[in-house]
């Protein structure tokens, strides 16, 4: 992006943290938005097989997490990493047959979500350890001062297509436009924490849940209309928030595939062009093959 | 019983214990508003004092502020258990401390951790102290009623408090359905934190402007709300042509993406379930109407 940043005051910080396991309890099931029940995988462990370019629906999942999902054991260390960490830094695995391995993180979902190449990722297990090179948070565009910028590495904000344009706006390339009726779970949540669950993809279910996003695609680059993500994430008439999807299929009614807020700001301060390259894998991955 | 006898199942109350809750800080007091300002929260659960049913959510400068105490549990699975069977209505008698014997009643519930937001007069208010057990007597869940049209499903209801409400149960009328009075009906764009929990645990807090140019009307504590597109029979979510009736148990918060609870009470699709706005005159839970002082 051509656009004046501060990016070369930003702190580097070297961050630990383990593959987490896939958690569940002796109940099993959780409801659909029919009130069917279900038990399906996506959440925590290594989800293998499904990469930035993928398409974000249509698995047999729910909160699909493409790659390895990270935490800290100590709670404090955890939410340094879950605030501190951006999307585009890079993680190497420390421990384990897949030690050495480079990814990268592709967003925030309670977990940081590190995908890696098929290879690496089929000898990751939880309890490796990881080490993620933290930099981002406190990334400033100073000739679009209405703009926050978090949970972006300056090194993927070069990288995507856009900057500021003649007449001083921003130009972002999107690859989805998605309506404030999509908004769900995530809503009032702080914006370095966890994604925004976005309604209104469930494939193969009713027409009447439809708010059209089945498309979406791992990794894509959304403006999600009237949101205000700038200090959390609200309703704001007029604002923009930009994100990268960053998790997948829900079956969990009032959940779905979940931008990682990366801009927000004044929609006048944007000017959006629709672009359906506009994907991390674009930038930083190899469609279906993990990253570069 | 079985729904082949024809017969509806037959509620079970229980009595929960719940202690009031004493409001908690992190090491820093500061939370940050939709304005990127900082502020000192104040109201966010534990015992509020002169704020009543009636009053304007917008009224006072606090953050999530209910009007009387919050109840939880010092256990999280039985704090849940507290949340997700206390029912708008249900009678809570306090057990222990100066204001033992004071009865209130339940107005509300909050999501996360959860919370039961119990009324009681305000002299009775007075005397209650974070700490105090208060038995609350939960039924309501599994509510079943013949009247309710195909669809309409009613939850976190106390099925004596029903027939006060602004709900027209009378079978037939010219559309058919059920009527509900409401002071307002706001899409589901607005809907905010709650948003995909599940509506028998938690609120939904809708991202209403206070009042003045620019803004909607005036909302007050215990005011039915319609929130269109929204189904609220298992999670919370979008679902085009439904429509879910609340009650207001909590007042506005500076949070982006947080302001005045509701707490579902009725969900079903617009053709079974048709909310009356009436901006004026609409009167929903009222102190008169749950007996207290």
């Amino acid at each position: 992006m051509n656009v004046t940043t501060n990016a070369a005051r930003l702190v580097r910080q070297v961050l630990a943290g383990e593959v987490w396991p896939a958690l569940a309890d002796r109940h099993a099931y959780r409801v659909g938005p029919d009130g069917q029940p279900f038990l399906l995988p996506g959440m925590g462990g290594v989800t293998l097989g499904v990469h930035c370019a993928d398409p974000a629906t249509g698995y047999a999942s729910d909160h699909l997490e493409p790659g390895a999902s990270i935490r800290h054991r100590d709670p404090g260390a955890n939410m340094a990493l879950q605030f501190l960490t951006c999307v585009g830094n890079q993680v190497r695995v420390a421990s384990g047959p897949a030690a050495g391995a480079v990814g990268h993180v592709i967003g925030q979902h309670a977990y940081v979500l590190a995908d890696f190449p098929d290879q690496a990722a089929a000898d990751l297990a939880p309890g490796d350890a990881v080490t993620v090179l933290a930099t981002g948070q406190g990334l400033a565009l100073p000739d679009h001062p209405a703009i926050v910028v978090k949970n972006c590495d300056p090194g993927l904000l070069a990288r995507m297509p856009g900057g500021t344009r003649p007449d001083g706006r921003l130009e972002v390339h999107v690859a989805a436009r998605v309506p404030a009726e999509a908004i769900g779970a995530g809503a009032g949540m702080i914006s370095e924490y966890a994604n925004t669950d976005l309604m209104g993809a469930y494939q193969g279910l009713g027409d009447d849940l439809s708010l059209g996003l089945e498309g979406l695609r791992i990794g894509d680059v959304v403006a999600l209309a009237d949101a205000d993500h700038r200090y959390g994430r609200g309703y704001r008439d007029g604002y923009l928030a930009i994100g990268v999807i960053s998790t997948g299929q829900c079956m969990l009614f009032g959940h779905g595939p979940g931008p990682s807020t990366l801009l927000s700001g004044p929609a006048d301060a944007f000017c959006l062009v629709d672009d359906p390259e506009a994907n991390l894998a674009a930038w930083l991955h190899e469609a279906g093959a993990g990253p570069r | 019983m079985t729904a082949a006898d024809g017969a509806v199942p037959r509620l079970v109350a229980v009595n929960l214990l719940g202690v009031v809750e004493h409001p908690a800080l992190g090491d820093t007091p500061y939370r940050v508003n939709r304005d990127g300002r900082s502020y000192v929260p104040a109201g966010d659960g534990g015992i509020v004092m002169d704020l009543r049913l009636g009053d304007s959510v917008f009224g006072l400068d606090g953050d999530h502020a209910a009007p009387g105490a919050c109840l939880v549990h010092p256990d999280p699975a039985s704090r849940h258990a507290l949340a997700s069977y206390a029912c708008i209505g249900n009678p809570a008698r306090v057990r222990t401390g100066r204001a033992a014997g004071a009865q209130g009643a339940v107005v509300g519930k909050r999501g996360e951790e959860g919370r039961v937001i119990v009324a009681f007069g305000q002299d009775d208010l007075a005397r209650l102290r974070p700490g105090d057990e208060v038995a609350v007597r939960a039924r309501g869940q599994g509510l079943c009623l013949p009247a309710l049209p195909p669809g309409v499903m009613a939850m976190n209801l106390d099925p004596d408090l029903l027939a006060r409400l602004p709900v027209d149960l009378s079978p037939g009328g010219d559309a058919g359905g059920l009527t509900v009075g409401v002071r307002m009906s706001v899409p589901s764009r607005l809907a905010g934190n709650g948003i995909g929990r599940p509506a028998v645990a938690w609120d939904l807090d809708l991202q209403l402007p206070p009042p003045g140019p620019g803004g909607a009307g005036d909302l007050a504590l215990g005011d039915l709300v319609a929130v269109t597109d929204l189904d609220a029979r298992y999670n919370m979510g979008y679902r085009r042509g439904w429509v879910t009736v609340g009650v207001i148990g909590h007042g506005a918060s500076p949070l982006p993406g947080h302001g005045p609870g509701l707490t579902p009470v009725l969900t079903g699709p617009v053709a079974a379930l048709r909310p009356v706005p009436d901006p004026a005159g609409h009167a929903g839970l009222t102190a008169a109407m749950l007996k207290l002082q």
